[in-house]
């Protein structure tokens, strides 16, 4: 698995209604997807999008509910606005707005979650190892940075 | 003394003894003659050594926050200054009616920089005039132009004259074509992926985490900020690429929606480095989205903090779009 390109998944915790999806996202993902499960896409940070460009990855993948579907009614609309402006604002300082991707998932979009990542990680695949930003030193076991 | 500085010392002394303000915050004369510095008069005699001139560098609107909100301040205030405290008001900085807005129409900040570039840092007094600079050094009296020593921000200035004031001392000046700013942004992105970020790259690596930017910037307010935090700590602390890289866009993304391009940060800066053409993607995008301008007035959300359902187009067309 050594030469698939890394790709992060940030998953809202509510957005996968049929437990097949949610169980095959916890539990049967391909190995170079790496899952972070968020209490909704309102929790997105850009600095966690960030991170996880900085520590090496090639794609990062946002799924979340469709704006009327929040969970927490519009948590995700001020999501949208933020990682939208971030995707566009890392592509001008040199990250391709391509390897950023966004799912969002209604209620009848059973099984889109495992096409979604296929697809993208096709995408991922073509454009290659990313070479801008990746610039974080390995972490210690553990996880802190000093 | 010019004109200006006497009507501007005429009204700081007017307010300190009618007691219309407890602090006027102007600038006075420092023992650097490139760099005038703030200055906080409380009282009316002390008033003497208030200076005003194109070299005055620094955004005054950051001090706004360092004082308690029952404090009634006086501001010298020039076009971005304004906007900047209109982005504070509208933040609950410092309520309005505790704010006196002294209006100065601003011809533009003279970059320090480019002094010394011109006739090295040996410096013994600068006067400002209309359209050239006499600077004086040991070696003997230099003249320059006014316009070519601007500072960059200034050059791509969309509002000179101030918003809002309480009183605006001065001519009104004529504002430039709000065009120059996108022409920057366009201008880079035309450069390709490879070579934006090879110029990122090379700006962040001369950055030594002093974060005078910050410290320069009225919006960076907070309490605690990001790159301080230890626990989770959110990016590395230290000189390193990945912290310093983080440091960069993070900074500026936190000031989207809130950034009025007055430059304090890039002039602030120790190392010289280029960042505000960060913000200005960001403040472009802003407008091209949102048709938002950062402190134009003290009402409007900025486009982060009011969302709405209208939105949604945007994101959801064929599913996986961007």
């Amino acid at each position: 698995m050594d030469t698939a390109k890394k790709i992060v998944l940030f998953q809202c915790q509510w957005c996968l209604y049929a437990p097949e999806d949610q169980d095959w996202v916890d539990h049967h993902l391909p190995e170079n997807v790496h899952l972070t499960k968020v209490p909704c896409t309102g929790r997105l940070d850009p600095l966690f999008i960030l991170n996880a460009v900085q520590g090496g990855a090639d794609g990062v993948m946002i799924s979340g509910c469709v704006p009327e579907k929040c969970h927490f009614k519009e948590g995700n609309l001020s999501a949208r606005r933020q990682m939208d402006e971030f995707s566009d604002f890392l592509n001008y300082v040199g990250y391709d707005e391509d390897r950023i991707c966004f799912t969002w998932l209604d209620l009848q979009d059973r099984g889109r979650i495992q096409k979604d990542v296929a697809e993208f990680s096709k995408k991922v695949e073509a454009l290659g190892k990313s070479h801008s930003l990746n610039t974080r030193s390995v972490l210690p076991q553990g996880g802190a940075h000093d | 003394m010019t004109e200006l500085e006497n009507r501007i010392l005429a009204e700081a002394q007017r307010l300190l003894s009618e007691n219309l303000a407890d602090v006027v915050i102007a600038f006075k004369q420092a023992d650097t003659p490139l760099r005038p510095q703030p200055a906080f008069f409380t009282d009316a005699e002390a008033v003497n050594d208030l200076v005003y001139n194109g070299l005055c560098q620094n955004n005054l609107a950051n001090y706004l926050t360092r004082y308690p909100r029952e404090k009634k301040i006086a501001m010298v205030v020039r076009g971005c200054e304004s906007r900047s405290v209109n982005a504070l008001v509208l933040e609950n900085q410092h309520p309005r009616e505790n704010l006196y807005l002294i209006g100065i129409p601003c011809e533009g900040i003279v970059d320090w920089r480019k002094i010394v570039e011109a006739v090295g840092e040996d410096v013994l007094s600068v006067q400002d005039q209309a359209d050239i600079v006499v600077v004086r050094t040991p070696k003997g009296e230099f003249t320059l132009d006014r316009a070519a020593l601007m500072h960059g921000s200034c050059l791509r200035c969309t509002q000179k004259n101030p918003l809002g004031t309480d009183v605006t001392i001065g001519k009104p000046v004529a504002e430039q074509d709000p065009h120059l700013l996108r022409e920057r942004v366009k201008n880079f992105e035309a450069l390709g992926i490879q070579t934006r970020y090879e110029y990122f790259r090379q700006e962040s690596e001369r950055c030594i985490r002093c974060y005078a930017c910050r410290e320069a910037c009225p919006m960076c307010y907070c309490e605690e900020c990001f790159v301080d935090h230890t626990g989770p700590r959110w990016t590395e602390s230290g000189v390193t690429p990945a912290g310093m890289q983080g440091w960069h866009i993070i900074r500026a993304f936190h000031q989207t929606g809130r950034c009025t391009s007055c430059g304090a940060c890039e002039r602030a800066c120790p190392m010289d480095i280029h960042m505000t053409y960060l913000t200005d993607k960001l403040n472009t995008d802003m407008y091209d989205k949102y048709q938002f301008v950062a402190g134009l007035d003290a009402k409007t959300q900025t486009p982060f903090a009011a969302f709405n359902l209208d939105d949604k187009n945007r994101f959801v067309a064929g599913g996986t779009s961007k």
